[in-house]
């Protein structure tokens, strides 16, 4: 560390010198003010090299001084890539550079710039392509050679950082705290619209703030004009990301105390761009030595944070910009030692130095001897908030700068101070105040016509781009005009394909500092104007945003029934089946099956899907959904129903009753519950407005629970208050309502998914628990047990019953699951009729069948492959388990037609390796396949 | 204005041996493709200057020898999808015809940069797709052993194996999203997608096919039934093939020669990151979640998800695009939360009802198709356009991709890999 | 992303809404021959530029809604005959 070049205090500085911190930049300590960035730290310091370039490591000093800065990234803590330039000093901030090892002093990876000339843009492609073999270690070499910071794996029990989100619907957005911005504003509140006002650095004021007196007097009225008015709030260190469709502005909050980052999503109803104007580079062979800076770093670090950048200065300038640094300069003891201006013909050629400027040679010849050297050569226009919101910019080459196509914005887009003119600061105020007043009679705030926006005048400027010389294009990522000439020389010759080949534009920077001067570059070397190469179009963000901040908080909504807490106290081990958490088993599933078998079970169905249909034409549409008939369903009868889509695929199935004369209850599938809603909806909706038809879903007001087994009756009596559950009176498919444990307004329908005597209970979803402990409760000396799904699963499979999504796929149709004894074709329009016609008139491709491995003990995974007698693939397992019943392996598979005969074998591919025969047996249930005992 | 020092060298093939030679020499290199003006005809014409019209191009002449070809581009060379994708390959599918021709294409790409002397950068650094639930585990399962009976390397591996690939993905108790397990595919990897545009163009351009950038399709003429010629903003071309090879625009371009698709054009949408020093070794895919991550050797990690939910031709992206891929992204790896955005983009994929392709005769005779790529165009150039040549060049479809032809849409036998579409996610 | 005019609820972003697609005409499946239904089930206009479409506002009101499109530029306005019960 040198001695300090902290200046006397600047009127307008930002630094606060009551506060002293203390930082570490690469393990050693440093002084701080509060309100120092930790670049303007260093650079109070004397630190003058921040980085090492991407490609060939050269040593990178300040060049812009602000957020975009493509040289001074670095890691803090855990966090890579912090622009340095930007982020506020706090105490006991352990900051080091990024990829430079052993130390930024002195970087091994630096070999690669003496390399230079072979190493030119693009040369991977011209090699690494023999041997093959080698490809992955060069990969290996390639990958050390990557440039960024450093992002650490989860460590458990660490606090993680806060993100959150915002939303907002503002009448203006203004994107932009400078002093168009803060007039817009202030403009527009007084309409009488809500504004929310945006600004990248932590200060309202823009280029204000590094301003001679009476730009800062001007900066001073127009702060307190915006706190004095209503209607406006101020979102500092905060920058809008991009401009999406219908005015939706993503904009992102730093810098807030409890938060690390808020993303504010803003719903706007006009939006005024006001960002500013950014200052270009100028190429010329050393633009990258450390020492090399834009004017308007350097009045950043002069006005804002007392820094003295050097000792003895030249400054190349072309605007009085550039001649305001000269001022600066002068002010803060600077030796300025020649002034460059171009505007009369005056060039650099040559900055020298390595990890310093030491000398500059002008276009006379002259050499020049100086630590500093200033570049003000012209402008940049951020397009992001254009180009995102749809519009385009346009190249003038009067101006050197391109503007926005005012008469092709976006409707609801406004701009306003330097990107759409210059002029005195009171023109631009004025202008932004029209402007303001403008956009908030868009959102609907004020009243009169809209206010007419005046034209601003446009200053005229040199076109500076590059000099005589090649230099750095690209900084971020080591991309020199030679490298441009080149690519556009090989046949790279559009602005696209040479941006592509040589990565300019394509790094941290993504543009702000650089599109321009590749496009004149490119330009040059193409042998077109600018505007025939091309315009900028910039991507969002704007800003680079963290990932957290776009998540937000985490949040993962998951679903569990009102059983859950029983599940949970018992031991359920849980299953995700979409959102819903559900019991798989209780320890044993293989004993919770015999349970049903043998004795009763209940089993937690609620997630099942379930449709409350009222109105007289509910047959109407069962008979469309369904491809079996409806029209005759009584009163208190249940039937099973299967629906498929026009193309005649599976969709769903389920049991629907009709519990009184108007009014049936539909089961769906529990993953069909949403969709099947959906699609009875739509039907009523637009293809059958005029049926009269109610449909509510229920699925979360019911709790659901089976009771299944042989002594499922006598524990259903048990329960109930008023329906009469003996076999007579209840039949099998038949649905009852009334009392259950003290709760009305119940269902329960007498349905057999497991193959055994059993009923399904809808329960208000609130009294769920309660009816469940109590068929707990009273069937203790039944041997009630409760069950979890896998043993569901083992007892349907049994039973032959398949699983729409499991036993079916995305092209299975009803013959292929032997469902084609449901189909009634003769029935009017329902949804997939045709392709069933056609299909039953065609071969069948694959059936479901059911298959019993020749080896018992062998339970092919589901998903095997089968093969048949000349090894060819030919179906595959869609289900299988181990049955306690049987004591045998059973499965269920998908095999092609011509293979489905009863007593057919096949072979299965197993997943460990070798083969299982496996015979197709006759039905598809294993168990009972005559139904006998749920209709017990 | 050309540097005066530089002369073009003696030779145009790449080598570490001339890029040494060039180097000292200060010799620039000749240009990769070069510019012609419009030919009054030529025996092939292609739409679409991407990975798969190149291709195409490109197996014409080596394996047909049929050179006269024009490759028309609206815009430069890989500006749609080739230009815009994830640049992931993989092999894994689910059907046996599926795996078969996405194996064919891995092999073309594996000596790709041999072939074409240009480095495509293929790292086969393996793929990972992750099971968050027992439906979507057997789906894992049915594909590892359709995989396996192919010949294909996929096997599903547990969490623990998922943790030693993956050091950053967080296995432990996520109640939603539990990571069961996951399809492991180690022949799939990343390649650099513009490069693979590149080599061909350039193969390509050597044998005599005119590449024709910044030319626009206007109009394609057709009497009695067959193409006859196609009109450009630069002027006409006659011919009697036309090779529909677009993304996005192939409706558009199908409706000029008067044939209509079952094709809905949605975005895809993408998003990268700053660099950062390598840590992600392996593709990490999310069916559930819907989200795709690598690293590439810079150091950045690229996003991909599912397409849009409302189809259309906008590339503007959206900012719900990038939360949703975050916060999946987050949900794998929670400790990438400081790791910054740059920049997102978006291309358009052309879905088809059975998401598979569609390729070979139209109705109209003479106007071919090679288009519906949906989300897997670009793993799938090489052997598209080594079919295509095939196709044009003996007048019958080869049988890799005999199921992908547009008529199976009027006869109902859509393609099996539709079977996922219902299942296991 | 793009605001939807849902008729009953105003304007709503896109996310709150299922996409239904392009409006397709459906042919009377008593009488339609296979490559007719076909047609229906699987060929689309895939339009660049304006669109007549449904969404279903599933995170509102749950109505079917119709409107008119730009699939290039984003517009939307509402379609003069909105789906009503």
């Amino acid at each position: 560390m040198t001695a300090t070049r902290r200046l006397d205090p600047q009127p307008g500085e930002v630094i606060d010198r009551r506060q002293r911190l203390s930082f570490s930049w690469n393990a050693r300590a440093y002084p701080a003010f509060a309100g120092d960035t930790i670049a303007s730290a260093l650079a109070a310091s004397g630190e003058t090299v921040f980085s090492r370039s991407m490609k060939y490591h050269r040593p990178r000093g300040l060049l812009t001084a602000s957020h975009a800065d493509p040289n001074c990234t670095v890691q803090v803590g855990d966090e890579p890539n912090v622009r340095a330039a930007h982020r506020l000093v706090e105490p006991g901030m352990d900051v080091r550079a990024q990829d430079a090892w052993p130390s930024l002093a002195f970087d091994v990876k630096a070999v690669t710039g003496l390399a230079g000339r072979f190493l030119p843009a693009g040369f991977y492609y011209k090699t690494f392509i023999r041997p093959r073999s080698l490809w992955p270690t060069y990969e290996r070499v390639l990958r050390r050679f990557s440039h960024g910071g450093v992002v650490s794996p989860h460590r458990p029990g660490s606090e993680p950082q806060r993100y959150d989100k915002r939303h907002v619907h503002p009448d203006v957005l203004v994107a932009g705290g400078g002093p168009a911005g803060m007039a817009a504003a202030v403009a527009a509140a007084r309409s009488g619209a809500q504004v929310l006002l945006v600004e990248e650095d932590h200060a309202l004021g823009g280029h204000l703030r590094w301003g001679d007196p009476v730009e800062l007097a001007s900066l001073a009225e127009l702060r307190d004009e915006v706190a004095a008015t209503d209607g406006i709030e101020v979102l500092t260190d905060s920058v809008a990301l991009g401009c999406y469709d219908h005015l939706e502005v993503a904009v992102l909050q730093r810098g807030l105390a409890h938060v690390h980052e808020r993303l504010v999503k803003a719903r706007a109803r006009a939006l005024v761009v006001a960002p500013g104007l950014i200052e270009r580079p100028y190429v010329f062979a050393g633009n990258d030595v450390p020492g090399v800076l834009l004017s308007s770093a350097v009045r950043r670090l002069v006005n804002l944070y007392a820094v003295r950048p050097g000792d003895r200065a030249v400054v190349l300038t072309a605007n009085p910009q550039g001649d305001a640094a000269v001022a600066d300069l002068e002010r803060a003891g600077v030796e300025v030692v020649h002034v460059v201006d171009a505007r009369r013909g005056g060039d650099v050629v040559r900055a020298v130095g390595r990890s310093r400027v030491r000398a500059v040679e002008l276009a006379d010849g002259r050499r020049i001897d100086c630590d500093l050297l200033l570049t003000a050569v012209g402008w940049t226009t951020p397009a992001t908030l254009f180009t995102t919101a749809g519009g385009s910019l346009g190249y003038d080459r009067r101006t050197a700068r391109f503007w926005p196509d005012a008469p092709r914005l976006p409707d609801g887009v406004f701009a306003a101070g330097g990107v759409v003119g210059d002029g005195t600061l009171e023109q631009l105020v004025e202008h932004a105040g029209v402007v303001g007043r403008a956009a908030a009679r868009r959102a609907g705030a004020g009243s009169g016509d809209p206010p007419v926006v005046p034209e601003l005048p446009r200053n005229p400027h040199p076109e500076l781009f590059r000099g005589r010389t090649h230099g750095i294009v690209d900084f971020s990522e080591d991309v020199s005009s030679r490298d441009l000439v080149t690519a556009v020389q090989e046949g790279y010759s559009s602005a696209e394909l040479a941006k592509r080949y040589t990565t300019a534009t394509m790094g941290p920077t993504q543009g702000k500092v650089e599109s321009v001067n590749v496009l004149a570059v490119l330009a040059e070397a193409i042998g077109r104007t600018i505007p025939e190469v091309g315009t900028t179009t910039w991507r969002p963000p704007y800003a680079p945003v963290t990932l957290g901040a776009l998540a937000g908080p985490h949040r993962d909504p998951v679903r569990r029934s009102p059983l859950q807490p029983w599940h949970e106290r018992n031991g359920a081990v849980p299953l995700v089946a979409g959102a819903w958490i559900r019991p798989d088993h209780y320890g044993d599933p293989v004993a919770e099956a015999r349970t049903v078998r043998e004795a009763v079970g209940i089993i937690d169905v609620t997630p099942i899907g379930k449709l409350d249909l009222r109105g007289p034409d509910v047959p109407k549409l069962l008979n469309l959904l369904y491809v079996n008939r409806w029209s005759r369903l009584a009163v208190g009868r249940v039937r099973y129903g299967v629906m498929c889509a026009e193309d005649g695929v599976v969709l769903d199935d389920g049991v629907t009753g009709r519990l009184g004369e108007e009014h049936y209850l539909t089961s769906t599938t529990s993953g069909g519950a949403a969709s099947v809603w959906e699609w009875a909806e739509s039907w009523l909706q637009t293809e059958h407005p005029d049926w009269r038809v109610h449909v509510t879903p229920v699925t979360t007001a019911y709790a659901s629970i089976s009771v299944a087994g042989p002594r499922s009756r006598e524990l259903i009596a048990r329960v109930v208050d008023d329906v009469d559950v003996s076999a007579d009176a209840f039949p099998y498919m038949h649905v009852r309502t009334g009392g259950i444990a003290g709760v009305a307004g119940c269902v329960l329908w007498r349905i057999g998914f497991t193959g055994e005597l059993g009923y399904e209970l809808h329960v208000p979803a609130g009294h769920g628990l309660h009816v469940w402990e109590r068929l707990l409760a009273r069937g203790q000396d039944l041997g009630v047990r409760a069950v979890g799904i896998e043993a569901q699963r083992v007892l349907r499979l049994e039973k032959g019953h398949l699983i729409v999504g499991q036993d079916t796929d995305g092209l299975t149709q009803a013959h292929d699951v032997g469902l084609e004894g449901l189909v009634r074709l003769d029935k009017d329009d329902f949804a997939g009729r045709p392709e069933l016609v056609w299909r039953a008139q065609a071969a069948d491709e694959r059936r479901l069948v059911g298959l019993w491995p020749r080896d018992e003990a062998t339970v092919p995974a589901e998903g095997s492959q089968l093969v048949d007698a000349a090894g060819r693939l030919c179906g595959r397992i869609t289900s299988s388990r181990w049955s306690p019943t049987l004591r045998r392996s059973i499965c269920l598979g998908q095999v092609a037609a011509s293979l489905a005969q009863s007593g057919t074998e096949v072979r299965v591919r197993l997943p460990e390796g070798g083969f299982a025969a496996a015979v197709v047996t006759e039905h598809l249930a294993a168990v009972d396949p005559e139904g006998v005992r749920v209709r017990a | 204005m050309p540097d005066p020092r530089r002369r073009p060298g003696r030779s145009r093939r790449y080598s570490a041996a001339a890029l040494l030679r060039h180097g000292l020499r200060g010799d620039a290199w000749p240009p990769a493709w070069r510019h012609h003006d419009l030919r009054p005809s030529y025996d092939v014409v292609i739409v679409g200057g991407g990975v798969h019209g190149l291709a195409t191009a490109y197996y014409l002449a080596r394996n047909h020898g049929i050179t006269n070809v024009a490759v028309l581009e609206k815009s430069y060379l890989g500006g749609g999808g080739s230009g815009r994708n994830t640049a992931i390959l993989r092999s894994n599918y689910l059907t046996p015809e599926g795996v078969r021709f996405y194996d064919r294409s891995l092999q073309l790409y594996e000596r790709l940069a041999t072939e074409l002397n240009f480095n495509v950068m293929f790292s086969r650094r393996g793929h990972l797709t992750l099971a968050h639930s027992d439906s979507s585990l057997r789906t894992m399962r049915w594909r590892a052993e359709v995989n396996k009976a192919c010949g294909v390397d996929s096997e599903v591996v547990g969490p623990d194996d998922v943790t030693r690939l993956v050091p950053f993905m967080d296995v432990s108790h996520q109640p939603r999203y539990p990571i069961l397990g996951a399809l492991y595919h180690p022949p799939g990897g990343v390649i650099r997608h513009d490069a693979v545009v590149w080599g061909y163009a350039r193969a390509g351009d050597a044998m005599g096919v005119h590449l024709h950038q910044d030319t626009e399709l206007t109009g394609i003429d057709v009497r009695a039934g067959r193409v006859t010629g196609v009109r450009t903003n630069r002027g006409r071309i006659g011919t009697s093939v036309v090779l529909n090879c677009t993304a996005g625009w192939s409706s558009l371009v199908a409706g000029l020669a008067g044939v209509r698709l079952p094709v809905q054009t949605f975005p895809l949408q993408a998003a990268v990151t700053e660099p950062v020093r390598p840590f992600l070794h392996t593709v990490v895919v999310s069916g559930t979640l819907h989200v795709y991550v690598s690293q590439t050797d810079r150091g950045e990690l690229v996003f991909g998800a599912s397409v849009d939910p409302f189809g259309s031709y906008s590339t503007r992206g959206s900012v719900e695009f990038v939360e949703g891929v975050a916060s999946h992204v987050l949900q794998l790896m929670p400790s990438l939360a400081p790791l910054r955005l740059l920049r997102q983009w978006a291309g358009l994929c052309d879905m088809t009802p059975d998401f598979a392709p569609i390729m070979g005769a139209t109705e109209v005779d003479g106007f071919l198709v090679d288009v519906g790529w949906g989300t897997y165009g670009f793993k799938a150039g090489p052997v598209a356009g080594e079919a295509m040549a095939e196709c044009i060049a003996t007048g019958s479809t080869p049988e890799l991709v005999s199921a992908f032809g547009l008529d199976r849409f009027s006869t109902g036998r859509l393609v099996g890999e539709k079977g996922a579409a219902a299942v296991g996610h | 992303m793009i605001l939807i005019p849902c008729p009953w609820c105003g304007p709503r972003d896109a996310g709150e809404f299922g996409y239904g697609g392009e409006i397709v005409p459906r042919p009377d499946p008593r009488t339609a021959t296979p490559e007719r239904w076909r047609d229906y089930l699987y060929l689309r206009a895939n339009v660049a530029g304006w669109q007549t479409e449904r969404w279903y506002h599933r995170m509102g009101c749950r109505r079917l809604l119709t409107v008119r499109r730009n699939t290039v530029t984003g517009e939307v306005r509402p379609a003069a005959e909105a789906v009503e019960r």
